[in-house]
């Protein structure tokens, strides 16, 4: 339930590239070292610059991409036992959150941050299970999308400029609206200092959508979270605020309390059209405690049964954490495969940052990454999912989301594209989106996948029950009649399920390279639209937690006041004072 | 130097006689291994097979109804087994009927479209498989000059063969991406071809209207369609090309 515009319809006429890594470089002018963005144009491979002293530049460090991407990717190969070096970034310090330089390492397998902050002194962690998986998930890289409007300058550099700058490579695939800071939780692994003090107004999130609808013209979801977004005493008129013709979906990202104790509440919902996200990390009482603070099962279970009896179309959302509930994805899964209204998976392998998760326990040299969540997936589900059926998604950065879809067979069952589509050959379809939309260039991308099939339908499993699969979709997606553009988001939703993980980011395995192209976004009350893991790291003062002192790297990452020809811009100053500084 | 068609396998709907079987034996005099169907005359089949071995080569013959659609899948793949993946497909099979509408029973209608179009779209579909498979393909539909111009015919021949234009551009479009062209062949009245039983005043009128004189020869639309489904004709796409002495 997430993007709408990543179809490469709107790649930026200034900078028609794809963006591809970070690297080390020096300014062309002073001598002084910074890091370049490594970007593919015209087949060949340039370093974007920005010195603080100089300004911008650019230099020509290849003149063949595919070589260079080749010799990348080669530099990640194993070379004998042992650490060896892949390539460098700039993450952050875990102690005092300064931006530092990365080694990143390859050691059995296994993909490490090595840093060292002049102040706190040497860290390691683990930033990825499967060194083969993080690789070659850079050969999915793909160029981003420019939104209509940028909401902030290059001033310092990122993150600081975050709002988003037109330094960003990759426009709003899904904006999360924080509507509230109560909550009926609290819990242990979450990332908001909730403060029980402020519901949005209608007016302020009026605001927000419009400033949305501004920058990305159209959005194919705006989803409302927290806190826990059902406590706001307004969230219907929310919902319909949210609900305009350029937004397809409005979802509620709720922990499903109130769904299970209020049924006339959920009947509302499922009469506003609004889809749910329902947090469910688990399925016995000793997870929920450890994630959520207590048993949540009966709970869960309720909502989970009033969600299917009034067919509310929904996302679980499902928090993987290292030696807690690891051994309950498989569970997970089956259930999601055994509902039909279930259209999407998400799993996230647990940020340790914010309030909570900043203190959570954890090990940051053993967690959950994304491709171990995947092996515990086939592992848990004795193979009806498979490793090869997940694929890094390309819009945002390769290491921040996989995804796999699954076609609605006409028995029910469902089985992954991966199967029987090449994703290499038909990238359109790897989308930022739960559902695939009715748009021309999915249908192309069907036709292609059909006329596959078709021709190897002996050597496919399933093959004559996918071609009648991908007719039905047809059929349903591409009717006999004109379809509005919520109708063409809509309308596919049913014929596939899909299953994403994304791993946000916390102080360990922070990397700006992916924050660079993120593509969640935290629309704010003041017009900013903030990068996720940024905002949650740098920019939200709650989520520093209580002992984090502030960023050492020399700037604040927001103005203490804005400068006067900025205040005009702002349309409610101390209402941004009060929030984003509290 | 190799013939224009060695190493392609043809299959040649309506091969038994006529233009059909003057476009199996062009394809096969070009180097292609042909198959053809037939669904009525065993010994016309045998006389094609014939015509065939005399230019030293061998033929594969089935009688298969281009309207079955699980006989013509048996039969491509009967192909393919024995000669490889089908690289050229001539849509040739059909027939005339000289009835005016007046007097059109459905059955006619139904016999003459089924025969033309549905028979191109079921043989197409089954072959259309391994050249999507292959990246390669070459498919030529004969039309009419009775399809693509305004001419006094029975119109349930006319809708048939103008039906085949249409089929042609919109199969190029959607399989152009694999390699595979599609183009259609459209011939004005033919000696022993199915003009020979026009009434002699219209033969003599299509004459007085044809620059050059005369009716073509089955031999000159043969040579014609062995040039199109070869790869010498690389870049033509979903065209109509008439074949008429210029009416």
């Amino acid at each position: 339930m997430e993007c709408t515009g990543c179809e490469g319809t709107r790649t930026r006429r200034d900078r028609p590239h794809t963006f591809f890594a970070h690297e080390k470089a020096t300014c062309d002018k002073c001598g002084g070292e910074l890091e370049a963005r490594v970007v593919l144009r015209d087949n060949r491979v340039f370093h974007l610059k920005h010195c603080n002293d100089c300004g911008p530049s650019e230099a020509l460090i290849s003149e063949n991409a595919d070589d260079y991407v080749r010799a990348f990717l080669e530099r990640g190969a194993p070379a004998g036992s042992g650490e060896h070096h892949f390539k460098q970034t700039t993450s952050t310090c875990p102690s005092c959150l300064a931006l530092v330089e990365a080694q990143v390492v390859i050691r059995d397998n296994r993909v490490y941050f090595k840093k060292r902050c002049a102040q706190c002194g040497p860290s390691e962690a683990l930033v990825s299970e499967n060194a083969k998986y993080y690789v070659n998930a850079y050969a999915f890289a793909r160029a981003g999308t420019e939104p209509l409007r940028f909401r902030s300058e290059v001033k310092h550099g990122c993150p600081t400029d975050c709002g988003t700058c037109n330094d960003h490579e990759q426009h709003t695939c899904l904006p999360i609206v924080e509507v509230t800071d109560f909550c009926n939780l609290e819990c242990p692994i979450c990332i908001v200092n909730n403060q029980y003090s402020n519901h949005m107004s209608t007016a302020d999130f009026a605001r927000i959508v419009d400033v949305l609808i501004e920058s990305e013209g159209q959005c194919e979801s705006i989803a409302l979270s927290g806190g826990e977004p059902t406590s706001h005493p307004r969230i219907f008129e929310l919902i319909g605020i949210a609900s305009r013709p350029e937004i397809a979906r409005t979802v509620v990202i709720t922990n499903g309390l109130r769904l299970a104790r209020d049924r006339a509440f959920a009947e509302s919902i499922k009469r506003s059209g609004a889809y749910i996200a329902l947090q469910l990390d688990g399925f016995t009482a000793d997870t929920h405690e450890k994630i959520r603070g207590r048993d949540l099962c009966r709970e869960k279970q309720a909502a989970l049964q009033v969600l299917k009896e009034l067919d509310i179309p929904t996302q679980l959302i499902f928090v993987a954490t290292r030696g807690v509930n690891e051994h309950q994805i498989g569970q997970a899964v089956e259930l999601f495969l055994s509902q039909e209204h279930i259209l999407s998976l998400n799993f996230q392998p647990a940020a340790y940052t914010g309030f909570g998760g900043g203190r959570f326990q954890h090990d940051p040299m053993d967690r959950l990454t994304i491709p171990g969540v995947i092996q515990r997936v086939e592992e848990q589900t004795a193979g009806k999912l498979k490793v090869s059926d997940f694929f890094p998604l390309p819009c945002s950065h390769p290491q921040c989301v996989s995804l796999t879809y699954l076609l609605r067979l006409d028995d029910g069952s469902c089985l992954p594209f991966a199967r029987f589509v090449d994703f290499k050959k038909y990238g359109t379809l790897l989308r930022s989106s739960a559902t695939l939309p009715a748009s021309a260039e999915i249908h192309e991308a069907m036709e292609d996948v059909i006329h596959d099939v078709f021709a190897r339908q002996g050597e496919i499993e399933r093959g004559p029950e996918i071609l009648r699969a991908l007719r039905r979709t047809l059929d349903v997606m591409f009717p006999r009649r004109p379809l509005s553009p919520k109708e063409a988001v809509r309308v596919g939703e049913r014929q596939s399920k899909s299953i994403f993980l994304h791993h946000y980011m916390d102080r360990h395995d922070f990397d700006l390279e992916r924050l660079r192209k993120c593509c969640h976004h935290y629309p704010q009350v003041d017009g900013r639209i903030m990068p996720a893991c940024g905002f949650n790291m740098f920019h939200r003062g709650a989520a520093q937690g209580p002992n984090t002192k502030r960023p050492g790297w020399g700037k604040a990452p927001w103005p203490d006041r804005p400068a006067p020809s900025e205040a005009a811009t702002l349309p409610n100053e101390e209402r941004f004072s009060r929030d984003v500084l509290r | 130097m190799s013939a224009p068609l060695d190493g392609r396998t043809a299959l040649v709907t309506g091969g038994s006689r006529g233009l059909g079987r003057a476009i199996c034996q062009a394809l096969s005099r070009d180097g292609a291994r042909v198959a053809f169907n037939y669904s009525r005359s065993e010994q016309d089949a045998c006389n094609t097979l014939e015509a065939i071995a005399a230019q030293g080569r061998r033929a594969l013959a089935f009688r298969t109804s281009v309207v079955d659609k699980k006989a013509v899948q048996e039969m491509v793949l009967a192909i393919e087994r024995e000669a490889g993946v089908i690289d050229i497909l001539v849509n040739n099979a059909g027939f005339a009927q000289v009835v005016p509408l007046a007097l059109m029973e459905e059955a006619d209608w139904d016999c003459m479209l089924d025969t033309h179009v549905k028979g191109a779209f079921l043989v197409t579909q089954a072959v259309l498989r391994g050249m999507v498979r292959s990246g390669r393909g070459r498919i030529l539909n004969i039309s009419s000059l009775a399809g693509v111009k305004m001419m006094q015919a029975p119109v349930h021949y006319c809708t048939a063969k103008a039906a085949l234009k249409g089929f042609t551009e919109g199969l190029a479009k959607e399989v152009g991406r694999y390699g595979i062209t599609v183009n259609c062949l459209a011939p004005g009245i033919l000696e022993r071809g199915v003009g020979d039983h026009l009434p002699p005043s219209k033969r003599e009128e299509y004459l007085r209207h044809c620059a050059l004189r005369r009716t073509g020869t089955l031999a000159e639309v043969a040579d014609v369609a062995s040039f199109l489904v070869s790869d010498r004709n690389s870049y033509m796409n979903g065209a109509t090309i008439v074949l008429d002495g210029a009416v």
